[in-house]
């Protein structure tokens, strides 16, 4: 009776599925009930009217019950249907770790492959996902600018800063920025009891903590009356130093620090994480800035703004451009018609992050395009292993079928080993992700910003998983797009263990896939190669000086002793006595051969941009050139190895102020081409005051780095001649010492020895060798470069996997064949070379669609690239080169295998 | 006649249709009917609390349910015992007479002195 035939419903869903279906069998049941009480009242001798009152008035409200059952049964089935569903998944799931237990060598390659592609991609992921994605660390950081000045007259791609007078003007009539505040990045000495040591300071103007939208941790902050010149010194401590050097001790407040050899108040503390854009300052001091001196072209201030709510970046640009046209009416001496006219000067509104990233941006977007390539190579192989095991498995498939089950049961079977195989890949790749980014921030290379930021967050496992299960679901349904139509499966049954060759369209599948294999990687060799030669172009530049055995060190003088502007013959003296003394000190260390000093080292500081006045020229202050100008001690070029013809000025020379100077070949052939520089003469300033004589030539230096064009510089002696304008003694020093010591940065606790004897408040800081200053100028393209040819390696590792399945599978699949051609006389060379020509014109495909591909993207590369075009010949050769052998050398196995098969035995196989 | 005083006790409607279908597998109707005869129409059970009782203990997995013929030949819904079902009425048993001797032994108990 329960299994009766009429019994309609499929055993697989024991429910009916749909709503109306459910309200259809309760109210059969309801209409049985009724129709049987009233026939059961008519039987006993009630009319018909009678009993249907009588049975409905018993029943009470129909709807009310059909309602009341409707929603339990509804219940019910949504509670199987969840049951039914589970028990499929863990059904599939099942069978699935089951069956990869059985081919653990399958199971292994496909995970360490997807392992590999999704791991770099996460890992760059995390990597642009700290350095460019997530905002600045303030609070509504997008609504932060930087304001600076280009000035593309003074030369190309220049940018100057805010000046002080420029800052109050914009302060007081700017309508698109909230506020502005300034500062400067600097470094300073703090004296304790325990000696001198440099610390990271931030100048700031007293706005500086509003704009940015911070407030003190401790104590106050900075207000405006604290930038004015004569105000009480004060400085603010950074959280992590105020934490470390000072416990976390609030009782600082109040007390004073010796900075600089000066008694500052400390008055409170920053916030924890409240820095200037990427840098950490341990100390916060206030600038010194005068709204009421008179306006000077100086630009030397960092400006940050907020826009007002509403206000757009380009509404600021335009809101800046106004008050910068109006700068010449406003301060005609600083800013006169002729120089704004000359340098092109002008103001650029540009967002903060923009500033903090610089390059950096498209460098990780091109890396995560080269990784995402990586994991499209590393996808083509999989898909081709999953496609061999789809065809070994075209006779289950077709059993199958025959036994009923339908294309969505097969999909979940397959799906489910996929995604199994998919998710313990994503597994690999956090974990490679993971390492890859350790490495990263233990090799901290200087050219990426923000990369204290950087950890594996969130939104870099959200996208391992996305890209594991992506993969997992797209590998399983793979198997599927190959199956035949319903009625083929049958021809697949009938072909049985016999099929020696696969269908065309397998195989051409597999090709296809190795085809785009082979392009991709062509377009990331490309890449790569590009990044090499520009590396190795890089590495060949002569930078005009011996960087080997060379080591530096910075030494700061307190000003309060050194610095003081005494107008006079005396007033350089303290300075020009310590330089000297150390000078000697260090040429007496054992090994040392000779000592010299800089105000600003070639290619790792700045040389700046001052006029410069040649005579008997005719010079105004708008059309003198702007040129480097350096402070460079005795000996500072024979140290560095920097050639110079005629002489170098020497102690004596400055003692004398004679006036003595040398110029860079660069600026020599510019000023006085075809002539003998030496003998003639220059000064910084337009006034007749001396001049000063140019005794030496030096060869050309990149002092800006090895990517830049050489520099036209003057280097001016520590001490300006008599009667000439004075400028600041140089307190702040570089030093190089060239050594015979193999390892130049033993010399350090000499050094540090040396500096201390003389003068206890100076601290020595940033002991290193030349040799690591000239690597990090070449940091961005070697960081580049490095990444590139990882993923390049990966790519041509994976892709030449991948054509040798394709090869090896179908020589496998054509032994028959082969056997066959060689029964009737094919020699086995013959046979070798069908094989490798095979492999060739596979990938001879794939290379000619990835070299249009290269053709088309490398573009994008060009300002990561130096002295190679994109489209390099070259490289593009190369990468061709290696692919046809890699094409060639996949086949080699597979031919040799083919040429030793025994017709005989194929035959009798058959 | 239905005794107006018998008012199903709650509780009760669960294991009254449990042990019916312990009978064997039989419609709502039957069910109904079986209550009302072997309780001499004292005991009267509503449709509109069988019918809900039903499919809440069917989502339960106490009750089975197979669409059949009656032996007139009409389409019925059947219920009949699962196995949890036969659990469950165990349970309702042994729990409806500890109920009953426990209100027994209140009623009978002579009264404190």
């Amino acid at each position: 009776m329960s299994h009766s035939p009429k019994d309609r419903r499929p055993k697989l869903f024991h429910l009916p599925t749909s709503r109306r279906r459910l309200r259809g069998d309760i109210e059969r049941e309801l209409r049985f009930h009724i129709d049987g009480r009233i026939e059961e009242l008519v039987a006993r001798g009630y009319t018909r009217e009678e009993a249907e009152r009588q049975v409905i008035e018993r029943f009470g409200d129909v709807r009310f019950v059909r309602d009341a059952c409707e929603e339990i049964d509804a219940m019910t089935h949504r509670r199987r249907e969840l049951g039914e569903w589970r028990s499929a998944l863990a059904r599939d799931f099942g069978h699935a770790l089951r069956g990869l237990a059985h081919r653990p060598a399958f199971a292994a390659v496909v995970v360490l492959t997807l392992g590999l592609g999704i791991g770099a991609t996460t890992a760059i992921y995390a990597l642009l996902d700290a350095v460019v994605l997530r905002p600045l660390p303030y609070p509504n950081a997008s609504r932060l600018v930087y304001i600076d000045h280009p000035v593309p007259g003074v030369e190309t791609n220049a940018r100057w800063r805010m000046s002080q007078a420029g800052y109050f003007f914009f302060r007081k009539n700017s309508k698109a920025f909230a506020d502005i505040a300034v500062y400067n990045r600097t470094e300073t000495t703090l004296v304790t009891p325990d000696g001198a040591e440099r610390v990271r300071a931030a100048a700031v103007s007293g706005n500086f903590f509003d704009v940015v939208g911070a407030r003190p941790m401790v104590g106050r902050g900075f207000a405006d009356a604290d930038n004015r010149p004569n105000a009480a010194p004060v400085a603010m401590l950074g959280y992590d130093f105020w934490r470390q050097r000072f416990n976390s001790d609030s009782r600082i407040v109040g007390t004073t620090i010796n900075i600089a050899s000066t008694a500052l108040t400390v008055i409170g503390v920053a916030p924890p994480k409240l820095q200037l854009p990427d840098y950490q300052a341990q100390v916060w001091l206030p600038l010194e800035l005068d709204a009421d001196a008179p306006a000077v072209n100086s630009h030397y201030l960092d400006a940050v703004a907020r826009l007002r709510p509403g206000v757009t970046v380009a509404a600021a640009q335009a809101d800046a451009a106004g008050l910068t046209s109006r700068l010449p009416e406003e301060f005609p001496r600083a800013y006169s018609q002729g120089f704004m006219r000359d340098s092109r000067f002008s103001v650029l509104v540009t967002p903060l992050r923009d500033i903090v990233i610089g390059g950096m941006s498209r460098t990780l977007w091109i890396l995560l395009g080269a990784v995402a390539i990586v994991l499209l190579i590393a996808f083509a192989n999989v898909a081709n292993l999953f496609l061999v095991r789809a065809e070994s498995r075209r006779r289950e498939v077709a059993i199958r079928t025959a036994l009923g089950a339908d294309r969505l049961h097969l999909a979940g079977h397959y799906v489910a080993e996929s995604t199994v195989l998919a998710m313990l890949g994503g597994l690999v790749a956090v974990g490679l992700a993971y390492g890859a980014i350790r490495v990263l921030v233990v090799l901290n290379p200087s050219s990426v910003p923000r990369l204290a930021e950087l950890t594996l967050g969130w939104q870099a496992g959200v996208v391992a998983v996305a890209l594991a299960l992506g993969s997992g679901i797209g590998l399983g349904l793979l198997p599927l797009t190959r199956m035949a139509p319903a009625g083929a499966q049958v021809t697949a049954l009938r072909e049985g263990g016999r099929s020696q060759t696969a269908s065309r369209r397998q195989l051409s599948a597999r090709s296809t896939l190795v085809v785009a294999q082979m392009a991709l990687a062509v377009v990331l060799l490309a890449a790569a190669g590009l990044m090499l030669r520009s590396f190795y172009r890089l590495r060949s530049v002569q930078p005009g000086l011996d960087a080997s055995g060379l080591v530096t060190f910075e030494i700061s003088l307190p000003w309060s002793r050194y610095g003081t502007r005494i107008r006079g013959p005396d007033g350089y003296l303290p300075v020009f006595r310590f330089h000297r003394d150390l000078a000697e000190r260090l040429a007496a260390l054992p090994g040392v051969t000779s000592v010299g000093m800089t105000q600003a080292l070639a290619i790792k500081d700045g040389d700046g941009c001052a006029l410069v006045f040649v005579k008997d020229r005719n010079y105004t202050r708008e059309t003198a050139p702007c040129v480097g100008n350096v402070l460079a001690g005795p000996g500072y070029f024979a140290t560095l190895g920097i050639p110079v013809r005629g002489r170098a000025p020497t102690w004596t020379d400055m003692e004398q102020k004679n006036g003595a100077v040398v110029v860079s070949k660069a600026l020599a052939q510019r000023m006085w081409p075809g002539e003998d520089p030496v003998g003639k003469e220059l000064r910084p300033n337009g006034v007749a005051d001396p001049w000063y004589r140019v005794v030496g030539v030096t060869g050309d230096v990149l002092t800006r780095g090895l990517d830049h064009p050489p520099t036209e510089i003057v280097y001016y002696p520590l001490i300006p001649m008599e009667g000439a304008p004075l400028w600041s003694p140089p307190t702040r020093m570089t030093v190089a010492i060239r050594t015979r010591d193999a390892n130049p940065l033993s010399l350090g606790p000499s050094i540090r020895r040396i500096v201390t004897a003389l003068d206890r408040e100076v601290p020595v800081a940033n002991v290193q060798t030349m040799r690591a200053i000239v690597d990090r100028s070449t940091a961005k393209t070697t960081f580049a470069m490095l990444l590139l040819a990882v993923a390049g390696g990966m790519a041509l590792v994976l892709s030449a996997v991948g054509i040798y399945g394709v090869i090896s599978y179908t020589v496998n699949q054509r032994t028959a064949e082969i056997g066959v051609r060689m029964a009737l006389g094919a020699r086995a060379t013959q046979v070798g070379r069908m094989v490798v020509a095979q492999s060739l014109r596979v990938a001879s495909f794939g290379i000619a669609i990835g070299l249009v591909g290269a053709f088309a993207t490398t573009r994008v590369m060009q300002s990561l690239l130096f002295g190679v075009s994109p489209t390099d010949p070259v490289t593009l050769g190369g990468v061709t080169v290696v692919l046809v052998m890699i094409g060639a050398l996949a086949a080699y196995a597979p031919a040799r295998r083919a040429t030793r098969v025994n017709p005989v035995e194929v035959l009798r196989r058959e | 006649m239905p005794d107006p005083d018998l008012d199903l006790l709650r509780g009760t409607l669960d294991l009254l249709i449990l042990k019916t279908l312990s009978w064997g597998p039989m419609h709502g109707l039957a069910v109904l009917r079986w209550v009302e005869q072997v309780t001499g129409q004292r005991l009267q059970i509503t449709e509109g609390a069988l019918y809900p009782a039903l499919h809440r203990m069917e989502q339960k997995g106490w009750l089975g349910a197979d669409w059949g013929y009656t032996e007139r030949n009409r389409e019925a819904k059947f219920y009949k015992l699962t196995a949890t079902g036969r659990r469950q009425l165990a349970t309702e048993l042994s729990k409806w007479s500890r109920y009953t001797e426990a209100v027994n032994l209140v009623i009978t108990a002579q009264g404190a002195k």
